[in-house]
């Protein structure tokens, strides 16, 4: 068996082939850490930029997260391509991408600003206008939609007195509706910020925003 | 080397085609159209649209013809069943959010989807959904959005990433939520060129302003023409109704400016329209031919003609200028003053005209922007310095350019003249109303006559370049022909035709009674257009054989 020079495994546990820890593959310094409890593997690449703990007022691009940009610019031969990871460290300390952040983006990686409208557009777990600090995003794909995801919606709507989309008045919640979140085999799923509650259903949803009101939903 | 060619069937003509080519390029060389959207020849495909669909013998999917290239022996089916029957499929998606308001829309008539419908669509839809609403949107400049129309094929952003070389606009959202639009507020206000992707939308999704809801596109009459906005020579056509100009679109030529305009040439045509036009000839030079008293046609000189001379107004006119300026001649000579936006034929028949006359010299004064504009992505087009179509034929000629950059002063030898004065289409905007008062001949030819051509002792009314036919010379000294667009006011006639009579009267030689026949001549007399032929400068033009003087004039 040929073996292949290095090739990122992702994070499936160490396979013995490669004597790296999940820090090191991950980048965790720059790209942030993995949540402390909970969460499923596949949902690890949407991790760092859904934080319920939110820094409104810090300036975007200056010291750390400077620092953090730099490193994703140096990873790829043009500047475009960092734009992905740009967006969500401004996700990341906002908590949604705003225009003027996104000029923001666009001068400091040289972009057209209709391009980072574009691409921060196409992508739907950048939020473009300001979100609770617990984002709740019920996937009612086909999976979970015959695992009763209409139902797990509708009870988060009721049960937080909300409208889909809109977020509560006291800022602590937005529900909306999300594609298939990729974890169709534990149906419904439901993405709160970083992590994945999997085998919702209607009954677990009290318990659940006790726990996010409790300060639970990093 | 030859180029390596590539042997394949289409719909069972065989065809060599370049190594490259795609099968949608070759398929229009045998004449098969391939319905498209999002291809554009000067533009790159990203195959977005999938409206060229065509079938590939041995290929286990239909294929997209825009960016699929020729194989050797490959056997493609433009027209087979089972090719339209996947472009129907398509088209039937387009029409799911479609809002087919053909009859409101400023597209319809020249629209693809209109077309394509009419020639491939289902009879009635199966869609029961509503349909998805976006409305509209200024993108601010000269563009109109209507969302609801647009299909999606980016022509538009490539277009303005591609060839504008500035990114203003983008693909916002995805799926059925995708629209195009600019960075929230910002809009195409300040880029040069964005006219074009009205022309290129090929559905009513972008639209002009300024021609909105003017015309309907089928009651315009197209006329082949040249921009008349600087000297780059732009081809264009005068979309002409009511015997005004509606609108200029772009003419392709790939010499000179692919498919493209600039925005200042596509929206300065309102001087074509405009009225208040010196409409008969009016002499108050004295005749000797005719023992006619001094004025005849009274002493307004507004250029009506208050004495119903009728048919033969022209000649009668012509045969006392022509006396005035026999009577003249001699003495302190003649001085010419020329238009850029006359015609090669017309400059020609004013210099045998100043020959006839003993000699002069000939000038002109032209406006210049202070800088070029130049098309980032097909740089060989720009809007030049040089705002005027002719300057080249006219230095080709012999004419020198006097004056600012504003198209101002460097009369003062001619106000004061007292010899011969001929001008001919210049406004003489900047002039005293004694202009050439002294002059033993002065005699204004142009399509309005102004204040400061009060003492002139004769007033030729003349066409603008959009009511003849005729010839310019762009920077390039390529020779570019227009057509008539507008019917003529009153008795005006071409420069070249007036100018040209009375020379002939004078030193006896034929006259031009055609615009061939005017070119004619001139490439018989002037070494620069020797040798070009009238008919065949239609498709593209053609080089002058001298080299003009590139750089600081353009
Ligand atoms: S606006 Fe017109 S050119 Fe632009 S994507 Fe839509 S249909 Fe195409
Ligand atoms: S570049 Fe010059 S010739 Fe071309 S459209 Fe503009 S003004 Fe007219
Ligand atoms: S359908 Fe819900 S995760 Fe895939
Ligand atoms: S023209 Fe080929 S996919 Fe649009």
């Amino acid at each position: 068996m040929t073996k292949a020079p290095f090739a990122n495994p992702g994070w499936a546990g160490n396979t013995g082939d490669f004597e790296l820890t999940e820090s090191e593959i991950r980048g965790s310094d720059f790209v942030g850490e993995r949540p402390k409890s909970g969460g499923h593997a596949s949902g690890a690449g949407a991790m760092p930029f859904m934080f319920r703990r939110r820094e409104p007022d810090s300036e975007i691009f200056r010291g750390e997260y400077l620092e953090r940009i730099e490193k994703v610019v140096s990873r790829y031969p043009d500047k475009r391509a960092a734009l992905l990871a740009a967006l969500s460290i401004v996700q990341e300390i906002r908590g949604h991408v705003g225009h003027a952040d996104m000029r923001e983006v666009a001068e400091l990686l040289d972009l057209p600003t209709a391009h980072v409208r574009g691409v921060a557009t196409f992508y739907t777990m950048y939020n473009k206008r300001p979100v609770g600090l617990n984002l709740v995003q019920v996937c009612t794909n086909i999976s979970c939609s015959l695992m009763g995801a209409d139902e797990v919606f509708r009870g988060f709507l009721d049960h937080i007195g909300v409208q889909p989309g809109e977020t509560s008045d006291d800022g602590e919640f937005t529900v909306v509706e999300a594609e298939c979140l990729a974890a169709c085999g534990f149906a419904t799923c439901v993405q709160i910020n970083s992590r994945y509650y999997e085998n919702v259903s209607a009954e677990d949803i009290p318990d659940i925003v006790a726990h996010l009101r409790s300060g639970g939903g990093e | 080397m030859p180029p390596s060619l590539v042997n394949l069937t289409i719909d069972g003509r065989k065809v060599a085609v370049r190594k490259g080519t795609t099968i949608l390029e070759a398929a229009r060389q045998v004449g098969s159209h391939v319905p498209h959207y999002c291809y554009h020849p000067g533009l790159s495909s990203p195959a977005m649209c999938r409206l060229c669909l065509v079938e590939v013998e041995g290929a286990s999917k239909p294929m997209p013809s825009c960016v699929t290239t020729v194989q050797e022996g490959q056997v493609v089916r433009v027209n087979s069943e089972e090719a339209v029957g996947h472009r129907e499929g398509v088209l039937e998606f387009y029409l799911v959010n479609h809002p087919l308001d053909c009859p409101i829309c400023d597209m319809s008539g020249e629209c693809d989807l209109q077309d394509y419908v009419h020639y491939g669509g289902r009879e009635r839809g199966r869609s029961q959904e509503p349909k998805r609403v976006f409305g509209r949107d200024d993108f601010g400049g000269d563009v109109l959005f209507y969302g609801d129309r647009c299909v999606m094929c980016t022509r538009c952003v490539r277009f303005m990433s591609e060839v504008e070389g500035d990114e203003r606009l983008t693909v916002v959202e995805r799926g059925d939520r995708a629209v195009i639009d600019t960075f929230f507020e910002e809009g195409l206000e300040g880029t040069n060129w964005h006219g074009n992707i009205v022309d290129i939308c090929p559905v009513g999704a972008l639209l002009s302003k300024d021609f909105l809801h003017k015309a309907r596109a089928w009651d315009l009459e197209h006329s082949p023409s040249v921009c008349t906005s600087c000297s780059q020579g732009c081809n264009v056509e005068l979309h002409v109704r009511d015997n005004l100009v509606q609108r200029i679109k772009p003419r392709e030529n790939l010499a000179v400016n692919g498919w493209w305009m600039c925005d200042h040439g596509r929206h300065n045509y309102e001087w074509m329209n405009r009225g208040g036009r010196l409409q008969e000839p009016y002499a108050r030079v004295r005749s000797s031919s005719t023992g006619n008293g001094s004025s005849a046609n009274g002493s307004s000189g507004n250029g009506s003609s208050p004495n119903g001379a009728g048919r033969s107004s022209w000649s009668a006119t012509l045969s006392r200028v022509r006396d005035a300026l026999i009577a003249a001649r001699g003495g302190a000579g003649t001085l010419a003053v020329a238009s850029p936006f006359l015609s090669n034929e017309d400059l020609a028949a004013l210099v045998r005209l100043v020959d006839a006359l003993g000699g002069g010299r000939v000038v002109y004064r032209s406006r210049r922007a202070p800088d070029e504009n130049v098309l980032k992505g097909f740089p060989q087009l720009a809007r030049r310095r040089d705002l005027a179509p002719n300057t080249t034929g006219l230095g080709l000629m012999g004419a020198k350019r006097v004056g600012d950059d504003d198209g101002a002063g460097g009369l003062d030898r001619v106000a004061g003249h007292d010899g011969v004065v001929i001008v001919v289409g210049d406004a003489l905007h900047d002039q005293m109303d004694d202009f050439a008062a002294s002059a033993s001949a002065f005699i204004y030819a142009g399509s309005h006559a102004p204040p400061s051509a009060r003492s002139a002792h004769a007033l030729l009314p003349v066409t603008t370049f959009a009511e003849q036919e005729g010839s310019f010379t762009n920077l390039d000294g390529r020779v570019q022909r227009f057509s008539p667009a507008l019917i003529p006011p009153g008795s005006a006639r071409p420069p070249w035709f007036v100018l040209g009579a009375l020379a002939a009267s004078m030193d006896g030689g034929e006259m031009a009674r055609s615009t061939a026949e005017a070119f004619a001549a001139l490439s018989a007399s002037s070494p620069a257009f020797a040798g070009l032929d009238f008919e065949a400068l239609l498709e593209g033009g053609a080089m002058a054989k001298t080299e003009p003087a590139r750089g600081e004039g353009r």
